[in-house]
């Protein structure tokens, strides 16, 4: 069992996700039924690609983080009710690849930042974190909804068969899965493990982290279509919201803030916990106001037993860093 | 040049220089730009918003001293503030033991993550998020999200921008801070106790062989972290009543001050001097950006580069192929 989850990192988010499934099955019986997966999918969506978009940066190691994460799938959010769609931009066909590049972009400046100008990575996306939410204040001061039939509908409901949320969560992973059939990947670990050592191998360091901090980006882009498809409306005011529990996710899901180990699964799965923890609390009927202290709670007795059944020996007299 | 480059970056590895000069520029800067930015009701109002600030970004700066991140802040924040107010005046209590329950709860939660993070090598932001998570929610639970009482009135004397001290023309929170600044300097560089603070962040390991008491200084270290976000909490509840969404600005304000100030986030740089500095310079920009009239979207923005630009004078990393 220990052994089982320390060789695969996100076994514990796994458990606690099938334990809560059960759970969330067992009292609200409807949540099972294949009817409501294309509206729960929806709902998953935005927190599954946000954690997955924070994963490559902190996997990247050095201090990598990207807190501009939050802010960026809002900022994708606000450009295509406020600016694609009232000027002309309708069709999904001319703005996925738009909305995708600026993702991308904004991603990579962050590397740039980080590498090339050697800020710290929090302190450089720090800044395109209040940088990023002063844009979404000023272009969608007023909240606005999506115009009726537009093309995200289809992917916060079904396209032909197929959960539409589903989409947006699975390209990430096969953009992903399709990287770790190359040299990048193993670039991108050891970079994370030991920056010193790869750029002794010879690895382009700087390179590498940008591209990390781009598929970021990229990612939190596709979380903005995924928010866009789900709530159908502009969302400036929720701009720092996500960053938090997209750390929480990737933290969940064993992902190591240090870099060098974990990988997006282990970050997808720490959010679908999160997002079912959320479920549950509604189906039995929680009031509102106890939502955090139980959230807080599950949070910490969650990474304190998935510690405890890792850890063999007592800990290391080593501080957590 | 480059002897002159060579002297500042001597200087400045002992003390705050760039960030003085910075300060002094800024001043000057809203002085010559926006009338009534020297006069003394608006140097006071300044210096009890940096007070607040710079309060809150105390135990921040320890955490990350030591190498870890505390995300807990706003959340005791909100539980100080909305205690005080509930149990002060809707419960009726008498402030000393309202505060000294406050104190005690804070200590005990901050106390917990601190050792848990420690115990069990987890990454502080999540046992921290969760914890902040807790307290706040907490309170609010208690109180059903109703929130009927207000803090005791001599609170909202102690941050008013035209209270006194002693019959100085400072407000009674300054004087505080300036006690707390001093108090944090020597215990920080002149006591075991400091020591220990920066050895632990230096290199943990190292520290342990050195029989310093690692998981006793994270326990102490987010203890007195939550203490302060909470009394900040209380002070607050006086400024501005309490409010459950009152503590999210100084989460990443506060994370900001102690990096325009020079801590850094890996660990065993920096001190509170260099926090108090960076409180000063983010309110000074504050009420600058406010004074030209420009909103709060932009104010993000131009803080955002703005940070960028000061950070670049003395923040950044070495170059990779200069570290092996």
């Amino acid at each position: 069992m220990r052994e089982l989850l320390r060789s695969r990192p996100f076994g514990f988010a796994l458990l606690l996700s099938l334990a809560l499934l059960a759970a969330n099955v067992i009292a609200e019986p409807s949540f099972g039924k294949p009817d409501n997966w294309p509206q729960e999918l929806a709902s998953f969506a935005p927190l599954a690609i946000v954690a997955m978009a924070s994963t490559p940066s902190i996997l990247s190691g050095g201090g990598g983080i990207d807190l501009s994460v939050g802010p960026l799938v809002i900022f994708c959010n606000v450009l295509l009710i406020h600016k694609f769609f009232p000027h002309g931009l309708e069709s999904g066909w001319a703005a996925v690849p738009l909305i995708l590049l600026i993702g991308a972009a904004v991603g990579a400046i962050n590397g740039v930042l980080v590498t090339k100008l050697r800020y710290q990575p929090v302190i450089a996306t720090l800044c395109t974190f209040f940088i990023l939410i002063g844009l979404n204040l000023k272009f969608g001061a007023s909240p606005r909804p999506a115009p009726a039939g537009n093309w995200t509908t289809h992917l916060g409901d079904k396209v032909w068969f197929f959960p539409g949320a589903l989409i947006t969560i699975l390209v990430p992973a096969l953009v992903w899965l399709v990287l770790s059939r190359t040299a990048y990947h193993r670039q991108l670990y050891a970079v994370g493990g030991n920056q010193s050592t790869a750029f002794s191998a010879g690895v382009d360091v700087t390179a590498t982290r940008i591209v990390a901090y781009a598929l970021g980006g990229l990612f939190a882009a596709i979380g903005g279509i995924a928010l866009t498809a789900l709530v159908q409306s502009s969302q400036a005011a929720s701009s720092a919201q996500y960053t938090l529990i997209a750390l929480a996710g990737v933290a969940l899901g064993g992902t190591v803030l240090g870099g060098g180990r974990g990988g997006l699964l282990g970050s997808a799965l720490g959010a679908f916990a999160i997002y079912l923890m959320q479920t549950l609390l509604s189906a039995v009927n929680v009031p509102p106001t106890w939502n955090s202290v139980v959230y807080g709670g599950m949070l910490v007795a969650g990474v304190v037993v998935g510690a405890w059944l890792m850890t063999q020996r007592p800990a290391l007299r080593r501080a957590a860093a | 040049m480059s002897a002159a480059a060579a002297t500042i970056g001597r200087v400045q590895r002992r003390a705050p220089l760039l960030q003085f000069v910075a300060l002094i520029a800024l001043f000057i800067y809203g002085a010559a730009s926006i009338s009534g930015f020297s006069a003394s009701t608006s140097i006071r109002s300044m210096l009890v918003l940096a007070s607040l600030l710079g309060l809150a970004a105390l135990g921040q700066t320890i955490v990350m001293i030591v190498g870890g991140l505390d995300l807990s802040i706003p959340g005791f924040i909100v539980a100080g503030a909305i205690l005080i107010s509930q149990l002060c005046g809707t419960h009726h209590w008498s402030f000393v033991p309202a505060f000294a329950l406050i104190l005690v709860i804070a200590a005990a939660m901050g106390a917990t993550s601190g050792w848990i993070c420690h115990r069990y090598r987890i990454q502080p932001l999540i046992v921290t998020l969760g914890m902040g998570a807790l307290a706040s929610g907490g309170c609010l639970a208690w109180t059903g999200a109703k929130l009927t009482g207000a803090a005791p009135a001599f609170l909202s004397n102690l941050t008013s921008a035209s209270g006194t001290t002693f019959g100085l023309a400072v407000s009674p929170v300054v004087v505080i801070w300036a006690v707390v600044a001093i108090l944090a300097g020597v215990v920080l560089h002149r006591t075991t106790a400091g020591r220990r603070l920066y050895a632990t962040g230096a290199n943990p390991r190292a520290a342990d062989l050195a029989r310093v008491n690692t998981s006793r200084v994270w326990t102490v270290v987010f203890a007195a972290s939550a203490v302060c976000s909470a009394i900040v909490g209380v002070l607050l509840a006086g400024f501005s009543g309490a409010d459950q969404t009152l503590g999210d600005p100084y989460l990443f304000q506060g994370l900001t001050a102690v990096i325009v100030g020079g801590t850094t986030i890996m660990g065993a740089r920096g001190d509170y001097t260099h926090t108090v500095l960076g409180a000063l310079i983010l309110t000074e920009l504050t009420t600058i950006l406010v004074g030209h009239g420009y909103d709060t979207a932009d104010q993000q923005i131009i803080f955002g580069v703005l940070i960028l630009i000061v950070v670049a004078g003395y923040g950044r990393d070495r170059r990779l192929r200069d570290t092996i």
